[in-house]
């Protein structure tokens, strides 16, 4: 059994009151714990937190330099499997790192396994408490360590710490930093709204896609040759609910087989993307469900674990779309840094505008790239701007501007356009700078692998030239799946069953950041 | 006793209550407005996880969802209506709208007389809605609409009878309509121009009073907005025609974007 204990978070509560019930006869209300998460530092809770649900809590009072474990359950399902133990490792560090003198409890006389394991923990009975529980009219027995710093309770502590490594990945963590992702079969509702695409997603493991469901308002901003954001906005409202609904009716699931609600809350439009986080938050206010914030771009990101899910960082990324053209090293998961990005234009930006110079309507990509097939590349030499410079920045509007004038002159001179050849030179403008500003990196960074994520990495084109360059200095190279490329939430789940191993969540009021940045 | 948690984040305000709706009215087991400008999707969750807790009732209990629909600021009101899908889907529970101008006038139940709600709709324009109060009564005399103030208050003084005065558009354009209505023109405190939860769960009992309440399906709850997209009103105004297929441009077959 896998299970990670992190620190107790608003949106566990109704799963902590749930196992609070059915654990005691007298069992604190919800009220209790919100009281007890607003005393701030004088506390500290946990819980164990698995595939399969919340499995428990604890809770450390600090009092004059020593600490009272105020409450410790396991649910019902899962005792005996260590995670008592896990949860009282991780208060014990807490303890150590506090520098309490010592530790203690009260519990049951008749609770014989609660005691036996404190007990174990070097915890011993030193008086007791007449009358203490209402309900019964049972004594309370009041256990205490040793000094934690005495040889026999560091005895005591690891022995409690092996216990709760027997169960497996178990893993303690303070402030969501540092932790790699733990294997589970996380069942994971992720919705995007970021920019003209409504979509839901269920992913399992991480990896398997269970439904995704993209309503596409592409037919609404078209004939206004790109999208308004005031329509991209009422446009969410009225799908949202249904493509949710389809996505969980595709995967065969309800609510209630889902582990965590995931959500784009940047970059992107801001009207568009308050309407998926807002909806979102309601779900995991609802359901009780934890709810978890992806970076779009770090969605186009995991895109390609998705189809190749042996991808491993070091690793250079391309991210090419409408809104981003960058270069990014990763040298781990979570670890981003931007090594160059358009200093103007983004790729699909410029395919949009030149597009519609042609008179081909938007979007511009598709229709360029189809055209081109049939033209020929070299026909018209277009700027390649920036290509020998020595950093990793693009400049695409130079480009754009001399394909406009290109276009003028021949209409001037009467010449009829040939839009495929223009299409072809073009794009292979385009490609040539991507192309070699991508090698540059990887040979800068000495990386052995390479993605493209991003809409443009649909641009079939593209993918082959950056594919045959890479391969021919050994580089892998991971490009996704066409349904993958353009926006969808089955890749914002592959982000979020990341950021979720990592324990890192949104509370309440977490607002949606149209710049977010990466990394 | 059933449980209706209603919101609304169609002004500046989060407003937020919790009670319950029978035949003879609402029974209020607490309320949370908050003045919060431009940040409700930051505190409309809290507001409610307190207003949850303080009335000791957890969401699990909540059988119906009210959200006002505005109108209001187009962002703030999807941020209220996405809000209140995404809780109604989640619990499973029935969501209706009702139209914030409503539960502004509803915080005169009980007057009598000509209520007139103007909600600030920017751009120098506001939106109007007319009440006659009678008794418990309450009676909207006009649609949805969008328009300059001094046309409202110019057809309001045609009236020619007193009119009591809320809602967040006067802020900016009370002058508007005291000089234009002089004698007849009423200002309700300004404590009274925005919704409140109370007021929301009480235009939610007088909808489904008058069956107009809705089928309670979340998916068809959506924002009242009085106007179109710029680039729609734009695209009308200057009349261009549009093909059939209402696409611009060459049939779309996948490939790159």
């Amino acid at each position: 059994m896998s299970a990670r204990v992190r620190p107790l978070l608003e949106t566990d509560l109704e799963r902590v009151v749930a196992i609070e019930r059915a654990t005691f006869p007298t069992p604190w209300t919800r009220g209790m714990f919100v009281d007890e998460l607003l005393q701030g530092r004088s506390r500290a809770w946990f819980v164990a937190d698995s595939p399969w649900g919340l499995l428990g809590y604890a809770g450390l009072m600090e009092v004059d330099g020593e600490g009272h474990i105020l409450n410790l359950a396991v649910r019902g399902d899962a005792r005996g499997r260590g995670i008592g133990a896990a949860l009282l490792e991780a208060v014990f560090d807490e303890a150590l790192r506090r520098e309490l003198a010592r530790l203690t409890l009260e519990v049951r006389p008749s609770n014989v396994a609660a005691r036996a394991m404190y007990a174990a923990a070097g915890f011993s009975e030193e008086g007791r408490r007449p009358g203490y529980y209402a309900d019964s009219g049972e004594d309370a027995i009041v256990m205490w360590t040793g000094p934690l710093s005495s040889e026999g309770m560091q005895i005591a502590m690891s022995a409690v710490s092996k216990r709760a490594a027997d169960i497996g990945a178990v893993t303690i963590e303070r402030d969501g930093s540092g932790l790699e992702a733990t294997s589970s079969n996380d069942v994971i509702l992720a919705i995007e709204t970021s920019c003209d695409e409504t979509a839901a997603a269920v992913l399992r493991g991480g990896r398997e896609v269970l439904s995704s469901v993209v309503a596409s308002q592409v037919d609404f901003h078209a004939r206004f040759g790109g999208v308004v954001p005031e329509i991209a906005s009422r446009k969410h409202v009225e799908a949202i609910s249904g493509v949710v609904d389809e996505a969980l009716t595709l995967a065969g699931i309800g609510l209630r087989d889902v582990t965590a609600i995931a959500v784009t809350y940047g970059p992107g439009l801001v009207g568009a993307l308050v309407v998926g986080v807002a909806y979102a938050k309601g779900l995991a206010l609802a359901s009780g469900l934890p709810l978890v914030g992806v970076n779009h771009l770090e969605g186009h990101l995991f895109a390609n674990v998705l189809k190749e899910p042996d991808i491993e960082p070091p690793l250079v990324a391309l991210l090419v779309s409408g809104g981003h053209t960058s270069l990014i090293h990763v040298p781990a998961w979570g670890e981003y840094h931007t090594l160059g990005s358009t200093l103007d234009d983004a790729a699909g930006e410029a395919f949009d505008k030149v597009a519609k110079a042609l008179g081909l309507g938007y979007p511009g990509g598709p229709a360029i790239s189809r055209l081109a097939v049939d033209g020929d590349a070299a026909a018209i030499p277009f700027p390649r701007a920036m290509i020998n410079t020595a950093d990793l920045d693009f400049s695409l509007s130079g480009l754009k501007t001399a394909v406009i004038t290109y276009i003028r002159k021949e209409e001037q001179a009467g010449r009829e356009l040939n839009l495929p050849d223009i299409s072809a030179s073009f794009q292979a403008a385009v490609i040539d700078v991507q192309v070699s500003k991508a090698l540059r990196a990887v040979a800068e960074t000495g990386v052995s692998t390479f993605l493209i994520g991003g809409g443009v990495s649909a641009n079939p084109a593209l993918r082959a030239a950056l594919t045959t360059a890479m391969n021919a200095r050994g580089v892998r190279v991971s490009v996704p799946p066409f349904d993958l490329c353009t926006d969808n939430a089955a890749m914002i789940a592959a982000a979020a069953h990341f950021r979720l191993g990592r324990g890192e969540t949104l509370g309440p009021s977490a607002e949606a950041i149209p710049d977010l940045r990466l990394g | 006793m059933r449980l209706t948690l209603a919101f609304d984040t169609s002004t500046e305000e989060v407003a937020t209550g919790l009670g319950s709706i029978s035949i003879g009215g609402v029974h209020l087991f607490g309320e949370m407005n908050l003045d919060v400008p431009r940040a409700s999707l930051t505190h409309l969750f809290p507001a409610i996880a307190r207003l949850l807790e303080s009335a000791d009732r957890t969401i699990a209990e909540v059988d119906s969802v009210v959200v006002g629909r505005g109108p209001g600021s187009f962002t703030g009101v999807r941020i209220g209506v996405s809000a209140a899908k995404g809780i109604a889907q989640g619990c499973g529970v029935p969501l209706y709208g009702v139209n914030t101008l409503d539960a502004v006038a509803e915080r005169f139940s009980g007057r009598q007389g000509l209520v007139g709600v103007v909600g600030d709709a920017m751009r120098r324009e506001v939106y109007p809605a007319l009440y006659r109060l009678s008794g418990e009564r309450i009676e909207r005399l006009t649609g949805d609409a969008v328009t300059a103030p001094a046309v409202v208050a110019a057809e309001w003084a045609k009236l020619r009878e007193p009119v009591l005065l809320a809602g967040n558009g006067l802020h900016k354009y009370a002058d508007v309509f005291t000089d234009r209505l002089g004698e007849a023109a009423m200002l309700s405190p300004e404590v009274l121009w925005a919704p409140t939860g109370e007021s929301l769960l009480m235009a939610a009992w007088r909808a489904r009073a008058r069956l107009t309440l809705g089928d309670g399906d979340p998916q068809t709850v959506l924002p009242v907005y009085t106007r179109l997209s710029d680039a729609e009103e734009a695209e009308r105004t200057h009349a261009v025609p549009s093909p059939a297929s209402g696409v611009a441009g060459p049939p779309r077959s996948g490939g790159a974007r």
